[in-house]
């Protein structure tokens, strides 16, 4: 079953005088429960195609499909609502609210979303924190944690959720190889367990072997897509 | 919410550079609007407390026809409107049980002249029956020499104030016969020249008034007094007995209307008893029919009557006045007692109404009201420059947080959130320094309070509002400074609410 569609989807920057066409017509379909990894070179379109996937940024043509809800047609707060509720995100730069320790960062999602008690969240986190191995560190804040430490807690939160949808912008950009390496395994792992559709950009060949479809993209466009 | 508090408090903390220049100028705020409404408050109580039991009651009847309120102080010394029934007016006012006491007075300008008949001053002059005057006004006035006046007594009490300033001018200082004199009062100027002064013990005042029917009058001055609190103002209103002040004013006196009858007039009009009052709308004008008064003689070297003998008999409620000074039960609400007594007072068409002191005194009355709006307005440009360095900072900070409140975005939080986020930090922000500024300010009123400072300066006596700084913070004062720190600090925060909440998960991926 596709979890994502995207159908000529563009997308034009302006810069100065000049428009830059970052997406030039993407047609993609994505199943549930897939590892996907989109590579490409520097400015091939990768970040941005995760963006428009994602709900961050909207296509300037052709639609997104998420989880059966044309995203293009929501408003701010559907569209707020579909993030918290379906869509995962773990950023290059890791991205946790400073003033929160680990633990209180994994909840935070939990807590926007409003379903469970307190405690459950408070469970259902530390559950999260102890799979992603920092259970020592839970009460630490971002500054006190290193890079690869930092990334896990990203994931922890990105699942917390139990979303449909986990993208990733590079996450292991910022990592040496042996953590980068961890995280990809911890993704992986998570992606057998918890059946959540994983999507992550790299321009690292070396995680190929770590996905199970791979998408190349060049200039915009797809330039290749293969099942590993 | 427990979150957002949790992120504001944090934030603060990890801010407190920034946290601290916003809570300082919150707190200074805070602080200074405290104190200042309770000294204008204690100024305002001061003032209430020593005009109304020092000088003119909680409210005072004047004449219908009277067209100003402000009968004490008018700038332009019109005459005050004669109120000429207030037997009438006595006898209705006890129905009005808020109405606890009232004193009838009379209130002009005269001219105080010279010898030669020639003008020196213009003074405002009360008339009134000494002895009722004191017991309205229990312990007002200070006597620095001579006595009080004795009951139907002619005479003068001069105030300080206006000796000195007659001293000044005209090089004459009043004194009682036979009293030692009191430099104490005078200043410096008037008693280095008090070896060439010329010392007088009457005063001659002529009436002003509408029709000019005055009389000069020649007054022996039997004591020099001052007002307990706020001679500054009062000091500048000489005493008169009743009758003095009528005849001066060309006034209807009880004097006036005991002519002596002869018996076989009396037996032409059926009053062998002697007693004429039915004749008359007023009643009892006169207590007895024998006058102990000796007759109106001519001073030497002057055409002012002289009354210098006690007039026992006469019911000094008789004749005219210009106000009838009302003091109201404890905890009444002033203008909501005006307002009554007004209706009532129409209704018995008794030809006066009542005015809140306030209004009596004109300037004085609303002095209080002027300096608390003039506080106001320094503490809200206080507030405004305020405003704009919270929302500067807070907006910077907003900016400088743009990929924490993008990522926020990114991972669900709405707008609300935001906004609320950042409403919760300037909130805490302005609850903790705001209300320490407020209790801090509460117990700087206190310490002074505690402090029981005290003047006899006359100047600064006008600034406490009385003769001692009592500052005085009431609810509601510190209910105005909560509701302008509330008002603080959503304006100062729309701004940055606004910055932060168009913070797209865009921009903060953007920024990586």
């Amino acid at each position: 079953m596709n979890i994502i569609e995207i159908k000529g989807v563009t997308k034009d920057y302006a810069l100065g005088s000049t428009t830059v066409h970052a997406l030039r017509g993407i047609d993609l379909t994505i199943e549930e429960g897939d590892l996907m990894t989109i590579m490409g070179p520097s400015g091939s379109g990768k970040t941005t195609l995760l963006n428009v996937v994602g709900c961050i940024d909207q296509a300037t043509s052709g639609s997104v499909t998420v989880h059966g809800d044309e995203v293009t047609k929501l408003n701010d707060r559907q569209v707020t609502d579909l993030r918290l509720n379906r869509i995962g995100f773990i950023f290059q730069t890791f991205n946790l609210i400073p003033v929160l320790n680990a633990l209180e960062n994994v909840e935070f999602p939990m807590l926007l979303l409003k379903k469970d008690s307190r405690a459950e969240v408070r469970k259902k986190a530390e559950r999260l924190i102890e799979a992603v191995g920092i259970r020592e560190y839970m009460h630490h804040r971002p500054a006190e944690l290193s890079g690869g430490q930092r990334q896990r807690v990203a994931i922890a939160r990105a699942l917390v959720t139990n979303p449909d949808i986990v993208l990733a912008d590079e996450p292991t950009a910022n990592l040496d190889s042996v953590t980068g390496g961890q995280i990809l395994d911890l993704m992986k792992e998570m992606n057998a367990r918890e059946k959540t559709t994983f999507i992550f950009s790299t321009h690292d060949a070396n995680v190929l072997k770590y996905a199970r479809t791979a998408v190349k993209i060049k200039d915009g466009i797809i330039a290749e897509k293969s099942r590993l | 919410m427990n979150l957002i508090i949790k992120i504001a408090w944090r934030n603060i903390m990890r801010h407190r550079g920034k946290s601290l220049v916003i809570g300082a100028i919150l707190f200074t705020g805070a602080l200074l609007m405290t104190v200042g409404n309770g000294v204008i408050s204690g100024m305002d109580a001061g003032l209430q407390k020593n005009i109304v039991e020092g000088f003119c009651g909680d409210a005072l009847l004047v004449s219908d026809k009277q067209e100003s309120d402000n009968v004490f102080l008018d700038p332009m010394g019109k005459a005050v409107e004669p109120v000429n029934n207030y037997k009438a007016i006595d006898s209705a006012l006890g129905a009005i049980p808020y109405v606890k006491k009232w004193l009838p007075i009379g209130k002009n300008f005269a001219m105080a002249l010279n010898d030669d008949g020639g003008v020196a001053d213009g003074v405002f002059v009360l008339g009134v029956d000494m002895e009722k005057y004191r017991r309205f006004f229990d312990g007002n006035l200070k006597l620095f020499a001579g006595r009080f006046l004795n009951e139907n007594e002619p005479g003068v009490l001069i105030p300080t104030g206006w000796r000195k300033q007659f001293g000044e001018y005209y090089n004459v200082l009043f004194t009682p016969e036979g009293a030692k004199i009191d430099t104490a009062m005078l200043g410096k100027d008037v008693t280095s020249r008090l070896a060439d002064m010329t010392v007088k013990h009457s005063v001659v005042y002529m009436g002003m008034n509408m029709n000019n029917t005055t009389t000069d009058v020649r007054v022996p001055v039997r004591g020099i007094v001052k007002y307990r609190s706020l001679n500054t103002i009062w000091g500048n209103f000489p005493i008169v007995d009743i009758e003095s002040y009528r005849e001066c004013q060309g006034y209807f006196s009880a004097q006036a209307t005991t002519a002596s009858v002869k018996k076989e007039d009396l037996d032409l009009l059926g009053k062998a008893d002697g007693s004429l009052d039915d004749l008359f709308s007023q009643g009892d004008l006169v207590v007895t029919q024998k006058v102990s008064t000796a007759p109106a003689a001519l001073a030497e070297g002057s055409l002012a009557v002289t009354r210098d003998t006690v007039r026992k008999t006469v019911d000094p409620d008789a004749g005219t006045f210009n106000l009838v000074l009302l003091r109201f039960a404890k905890g009444q609400k002033l203008d909501k007692s005006v307002e009554v007594l007004n209706k009532f007072l129409a209704e018995k068409k008794l030809g006066v109404r009542a005015v809140t002191w306030k209004k009596a005194t004109g300037m004085i009355g609303s002095m209080a009201g002027l300096i608390k709006t003039s506080l106001f307005v320094f503490v809200m440009f206080l507030f405004f420059v305020a405003i704009i360095i919270i929302v500067n900072t807070l907006s910077m900070a907003a900016i400088e947080r743009t990929a924490e409140i993008g990522m926020m975005r990114a991972i669900g939080a709405r707008k609300g959130f935001i906004r609320a986020m950042f409403l919760g930090e300037t909130a805490t922000l302005s609850a903790v320094f705001g209300g320490a500024g407020v209790l801090v300010g509460i117990l700087a009123v206190n310490i002074i309070t505690a402090f029981n400072i005290t003047t006899d300066n006359d100047m600064v006596q006008l600034l406490y509002g009385g003769d001692t700084f009592r500052p005085l913070l009431s609810l509601l004062d510190m209910a105005l400074v909560v509701v302008q720190l509330v008002i603080v600090t959503f304006i100062a925060v729309i701004y940055p609410i606004r910055v932060a909440s168009n913070i797209t998960p865009l921009d903060a991926v953007s920024r990586e």
